[in-house]
């Protein structure tokens, strides 16, 4: 199989593991199942390959993941995948982690996506801005 | 010779006869010629004598004398002819000579003037090309120590801001609180809902 095509089963692949817009696990593991059942060991690596980086995709494009500095209470965090799922018309949640070298506010990565409302960002384009 | 002889006694012999039996102031005349020795037979045979001499030295001798005194003349002639020409030829050669000298006096001259003006003329284009070199390189230098300050500059004032950056943050890090860091993303929040 070419690369090409790889991709193009792998695309076709994600979109039968969705249900209702967001990746379904049954349906991943079903089309797993049909594929170790169909496919030759030598042909299944390059596709799965794809097909996983695929689902981390998708998976990510319905994450907010929030990297925060100091506590960030839950309702925020929730406002936060709410103006999101506006933003981009589908569903976010919210995945939050700490980080205290952001010093304050909070960055934030949907898919390839990423807002930065931290203060190391706004001292980082202070410095630039002085040099 | 002896033809001569014999002619010599038989006009005597003939001679005698007459002359003695002659008279008058011929006869008188012709007896004192003969009392001086000159009679007709030898006073012809010396005229015979003489134009026989007379020719052989004219023929032999005159003559050629004479041709070559007259080739003498003509050749002395020639001579003050040639002489004269190369005078003038001379004078000629001299006055062109002059004539040339001055000329070249004057191309040198003028050779020389030349030179002068051209070796000026380079002196002042090298002294020109000197100053704008000197010029060029002064400029040359002026720009790259301005280039080289601006370069410091903003090398140290990158330099400072980055520390002064680093120092806030580490300052920032240290100081800040949770209670501080909470209202920060509060802010954030409300700033991401404008």
């Amino acid at each position: 199989m070419s690369a090409a095509s790889v991709r193009a089963e792998a695309k076709r692949l994600l979109a039968m593991s969705l249900e209702g817009g967001v990746v379904s696990a049954d349906l991943v593991g079903a089309v797993l199942a049909a594929l170790t059942k169909s496919r030759a060991s030598h042909q299944l690596r390059p596709l799965l390959r794809a097909y996983l980086a695929n689902v981390r995709r998708e998976l990510a494009r319905g994450e907010a993941r929030i990297e925060h500095a100091g506590p960030l209470a839950a309702a925020d965090a929730d406002a936060i995948a709410a103006h999101f799922s506006k933003v981009l018309g589908r569903t976010v949640r919210p995945v939050a982690r700490r980080n205290d070298a952001l010093l304050g506010g909070f960055r934030v990565r949907v898919g390839d996506d990423v807002t930065d409302l931290t203060a190391s960002l706004r001292l980082a384009n202070l410095a630039k801005s002085l040099s | 010779m002896t033809f001569l002889s014999a002619l010599l006694a038989a006009d005597t012999a003939k001679a005698a006869a007459p002359a003695a039996g002659s008279s008058g102031p011929l006869g008188d005349i012709i007896k004192l010629f003969g009392d001086f020795g000159v009679d007709g037979p030898h006073l012809l045979v010396q005229v015979i004598n003489f134009a026989i001499l007379a020719f052989v030295l004219y023929k032999f001798a005159i003559k050629p004398a004479l041709g070559q005194l007259e080739e003498r003349i003509r050749q002395a002639e020639q001579l003050q002819k040639d002489r004269a020409a190369a005078e003038a030829q001379l004078a000629s050669a001299q006055k062109t000579a002059e004539a040339q000298l001055v000329a070249a006096s004057d191309e040198a001259a003028k050779i020389l003037a030349d030179a002068r003006n051209s070796a000026k003329a380079a002196i002042e284009a090298a002294r020109a090309e000197a100053q704008a070199a000197q010029t060029e390189v002064i400029a040359k230098a002026k720009a790259a120590i301005e280039a080289d300050r601006v370069k410091m500059m903003n090398e140290v004032r990158g330099e400072v801001s980055r520390l002064v950056v680093e120092t806030a943050a580490k300052v920032l890090e240290q100081n800040l609180d949770d209670a501080q860091r909470g209202r920060l993303n509060e802010a954030a929040v409300k700033q991401l809902a404008r």
